[in-house]
């Protein structure tokens, strides 16, 4: 009866709507800790998405790589949860978990059989009552991010460009421009007292939004909430850190040679307009148009046409955000991976000439109505998953302080013009704000010269 | 209906009641077992199989179209071929170009792409509800009419061509490669991508060929989920574009002979390497064999995520690598375990002695009745959560449909992986997990290395390709 009648909910809400409705329900502890609940019991699912507003972009100079670090140690136990404990009794009850940090938030999750909500629940208190800080979870951790890092970055084409060059590149205060994977030296140098002090200052119940969205019971999910969380103490707002860019952009280069790549990729990027301003809507329909589906301006011209292009990437906030995850400041940028029988002085003024078209031409109809629908229809696949769905309420809230977005967004997203989309186009994208970094294939190292990447300097 | 009217009223009285235990887990009820949607099944005369399922949680229908033509199928000189029709379907038919199926796909919201595993080829996408008509058009073009037009079988071989030296930069792909050559022998499971030489021999008329022998109605598969239409509806509208699809003969897949397992040590040098990627396993069951169950189990208390012996041995209690697990690939012919794992080149000869160590113990040791117990919850519930969304819903029917299991695998899976018993286990991980005949590759800089594998047998090392 209850599965009917969901349906019927959602039937209504399609036509309606752009897309089904979330059902939200928004609320805060009296320690400030915000709590979003969206109840779904079309399958007995629950996802629980703890969400703290601190990102890489906080850290410190000499400490990069700590807000990453950080989210390691949030697995090592907590004073009722003995080290070890927290993977095995999420995956004992059924469940899968992880954490990742971004620039501007760090998140974890844990997906469960909807009625181990209480287990979720248990473990994210805990840990964030009452986390264990020791030397040796320190250290161990500061091997597995430093194996980490072999692994996801130094052992692979294109990525330690991406996390340590490009950012130089693209911004130019600290904040912004420092690696979000950081240095083994700054890791090595960090001790438990930076770690207690991160905790106590950003890991606070009034800096942190916990979502569940699945198949729960309103009440008793929020009598639970209020039971494990209620009584964690708030902590002092934490200082903002300065993030502003130069108000003018200049144009910047660099060329980095890989000795992994074998094939030679191009980053292109401009510095973006304000998050949920009418320019940033209009950059993202902008950003379907060149890269988004099969029928996109870079597949039809670039792949197909000028036969140039292998692969390609573009969005707002890349490489390390997407265009629903970032505060201010933001870039448009692209990862192109090209032929080389091109050169990259080529692939840089294909991609302008792309811009150039939108600059001069304008947009047409039928082909912005086809990146509406083809916007609509991803947008409904991603709603699918409760997890995604919570990431989003998350996000919005921590973000823009707006977990309603997630049903009323879409509609800036259609409403945006061919006029304003040739508007950014003119705006944003051109050269004098441009960044390029070539990453070029380059011999491996000799053998007798190998040194350890950054390890001992 | 009375019990939906209870429920808030028992919250409510324990909420006097209770006082919070946070000194352990709270204590909840059992998982709940996965409710299979009905699938509803016919047969066109041509032979194409049709299975209808309705999901009306999203205004989404996914399609599956499915053909016994995977990579096995691949002519001996042409490794690679099915893949290259597979990625081409797409790329224009006799009345379509290129560019008119990526807009009409795009204008009604929909994907179609090919994509090809050892087994199977399948034309898989999705599209908004209210556009499946249109989606079953074109998905039924390129199906029947592919054409794979002379200028863009050119681009798609220079394009993955690449591909392919971009893949080869990935050290995983490279030691994957030469993990699957020496398990699988002749076989055409034992490569993983075309070569250079075998793209330059793809033109149209092998496409074609391909295309003719292998994607005939009788050899396929069609499934839709989602909000579908009335059913007489919805079976209309999938025999008015398949019905004229004509029928004919099949030739037998390959035979299924593979080489007796044997240690092997093969160091792929890749200069420059900062850590090491080690591969260890070898052949092992499918998912029809009687070993079956307790081998899954037994895998994933070996290698199945963060509570498994791998990772807590390799990675948290040696801080050796950031990942340890181990992997149980299976195919409709055959299976194969592997442990894997990426560290740092100091530590190579102990962390291969740590894996192996740790697969002889699953032989040597029955697994206890914690790890047991928690493992098959990890399962059931993983399984359970790997259902929740259409797309993952649809590609498990799929390959119950494609890779001969039984119909009520999907609903039975749970109840199979809960009743397996150590003893299983322990007869299953002599038969696979014991490491003595197991093949060992290890991909990484060989002036850093090669002396830290030579107590596990002879190195065979070779260049990367």
């Amino acid at each position: 009866m209850k599965f009917a009648f969901a349906i019927l909910i959602l039937l209504c809400a399609v036509l309606q709507a752009a897309q089904p409705v979330i059902p939200i329900d928004k609320y805060t502890l009296k320690n400030g800790m915000r709590v979003i609940l969206s109840r779904d019991n079309a399958v007995p699912v629950v996802a629980i998405y703890m969400i703290y507003d601190v990102g890489a972009r906080v850290e410190e100079k000499g400490r990069t790589g700590f807000a990453h670090l950080f989210e390691h140690m949030m697995f090592e136990g907590s004073a009722n949860v003995p080290k070890g404990m927290h993977f095995k009794t999420v995956e004992s009850n059924g469940g899968t978990l992880n954490g990742s940090t971004h620039p501007d938030y760090t998140d974890y999750f844990e997906v469960l059989p909807s009625n181990k909500l209480a287990v979720g629940l248990w473990l994210e208190s805990d840990r964030m009552r009452s986390l264990s800080i020791t030397k040796e979870n320190l250290d161990n951790q500061k091997e597995a991010v430093k194996q980490e890092r072999r692994l996801s970055f130094d052992n692979r084409p294109y990525q330690t460009a991406i996390v340590d060059r490009w950012p130089e590149l693209a911004f130019q205060n600290w904040q912004n421009s420092h690696s979000l994977i950081g240095s083994f030296e700054d890791l090595n140098a960090s001790s438990v007292e930076d770690v207690a002090k991160f905790f106590k200052t950003y890991y606070a119940p009034d800096n942190a939004a916990l979502v569940i969205v699945g198949d729960i019971q309103i009440p008793q999910a929020k009598k639970l909430i209020e039971d494990y969380f209620g009584d964690i103490p708030p902590q002092p707002k934490p200082a903002k850190p300065d993030l502003s860019e130069p108000a003018t952009p200049t144009p910047r280069s660099d060329v980095y040679h890989d000795p992994h790549a074998r094939v030679p990729a191009v980053l292109i990027g401009f510095p973006g307009p304000v998050r949920r301003s009418p320019d940033y809507y209009a950059l993202a329909m902008l950003d379907i148009l060149f890269t988004g589906g099969p029928s996109s301006r870079f597949q039809l011209n670039l792949v197909k046409g000028k036969e140039s292009l292998i692969q390609y990437q573009a969005e707002m906030g890349w490489p390390f955000c997407s265009s629903t995850d970032y505060k201010n400041p933001g870039d448009y940028a692209m990862f192109l991976l090209y032929k080389p029988s091109f050169t990259p002085q080529q692939i840089v003024e294909q991609a302008q000439e792309e811009v150039a078209k939108i600059q001069k031409d304008g947009v047409d109809a039928k082909e912005l109505e086809r990146a509406r629908t083809l916007l609509r229809s991803e947008r409904i696949t991603a709603l699918q998953s409760s997890l995604n769905r919570a990431e989003l309420l998350g996000k919005y809230e921590v973000l823009d302080g707006a977990p309603e977005l997630i049903n009323t967004e879409l509609e800036k997203f259609l409403a945006v013009t061919p006029a304003e989309i040739q508007a950014v186009a003119k705006k944003y994208l051109t050269p004098e704000r441009r960044t390029v970094l070539q990453i070029l294939p380059a011999p491996p190292p000799h053998p007798d010269a190998h040194v350890e990447p950054k390890e001992n300097q | 209906m009375r019990i939906a009217a209870f429920l808030p009223l028992l919250a409510g009285t324990t909420l006097m009641a209770q006082t919070i235990d946070r000194t352990k887990p709270p204590e909840t009820p059992p998982i709940p077992a996965f409710k299979m949607p009905p699938v509803h099944e016919s047969k066109l005369p041509n032979g194409l199989s049709v299975f209808l399922v309705e999901d009306a949680r999203f205004p989404l229908v996914s399609v599956r179209l499915s053909f016994q033509a995977g990579s096995k199928f691949d002519p001996k000189d042409m490794p690679g071929l099915a893949g290259m029709v597979a990625s081409l379907l797409t790329q224009g038919t006799k009345t379509r170009s290129f560019r008119d199926l990526a807009e009409e796909l795009t204008s009604i919201g929909a994907s179609l792409d090919g994509h090809v595993s050892p087994d199977v080829l399948t034309l898989g996408g999705s599209v908004l509800a209210e556009n499946t008509a249109k989606l079953l058009d074109l998905l039924a073009d390129v199906a029947l009419n592919a054409n794979f037009p002379e200028d863009e079988v050119a681009l798609r071989k220079q394009n993955r061509k690449q591909a392919l030296l971009a893949q080869r930069s990935q050290p995983s792909f490279l030691a994957s490669e030469k993990f699957d050559a020496l398990v699988f022998g002749d076989h055409p499971y034992s490569y993983i991508a075309p070569t250079m030489e075998s793209l330059d021999g793809m033109d149209q008329k092998s496409m074609v060929e391909f295309r003719d022998t292998y994607l005939v109605p009788n050899n396929a598969v069609l499934l839709l989920v989602g909000q579908l239409p009335p059913r007489a509806e919805t079976l209309k509208l999938v025999s008015d574009r398949f019905g004229s699809w004509k029928e004919k003969p099949v030739p037998a897949a390959p035979a299924k002979t593979f080489p007796e397992s044997k240690r092997q040590l093969v160091l792929v040098d890749r200069p420059g390497s900062v850590q090491a990627d080690i591969h260890i396993g070898r052949l092992a069951a499918t998912r029809t064999d009687p070993d079956y169950y307790p081998l899954l189990v037994g895998n994933a208390i070996l290698g199945g995520g963060a509570n498994s012996r791998l990772f807590l041995d390799v990675r948290e209690k040696k801080s050796f690598a950031y990942d340890a697990h181990s992997e149980l690939d299976r195919r409709k012919d055959a299976g194969v375990v592997t442990a894997v794992t990426q560290v740092r080149n100091e530590v190579v000869e102990p962390a291969v002695e740590a894996v192996l160590g740790n697969l002889s113990q699953m032989a040597q040791a029955p697994v206890t009745a914690e790890e047991l117990s928690d493992i098959k919850n990890y399962i059931s519930g993983s399984f359970l959560i790997s259902l929740e969304t259409q797309a993952s819903l649809t590609d498990q029917i799929d390959l119950v449909k494609t890779m001969g299991l039984p119909d009520d695998y999907l609903e039975m899976f749970t109840t199979r992986v809960r009743s397996v018993e150590p003893d299983q286990i322990q007869a299953a991980a002599r038969k696979y997990l014991a490491p003595e005949i197991d093949s060992i590759v290890v991909v990484g800089d060989a002036a850093q290395i090669e002396k830290s594998l030579e107590k596990f047998g002879p190195v065979q090392v070779e260049k990367a390709k």
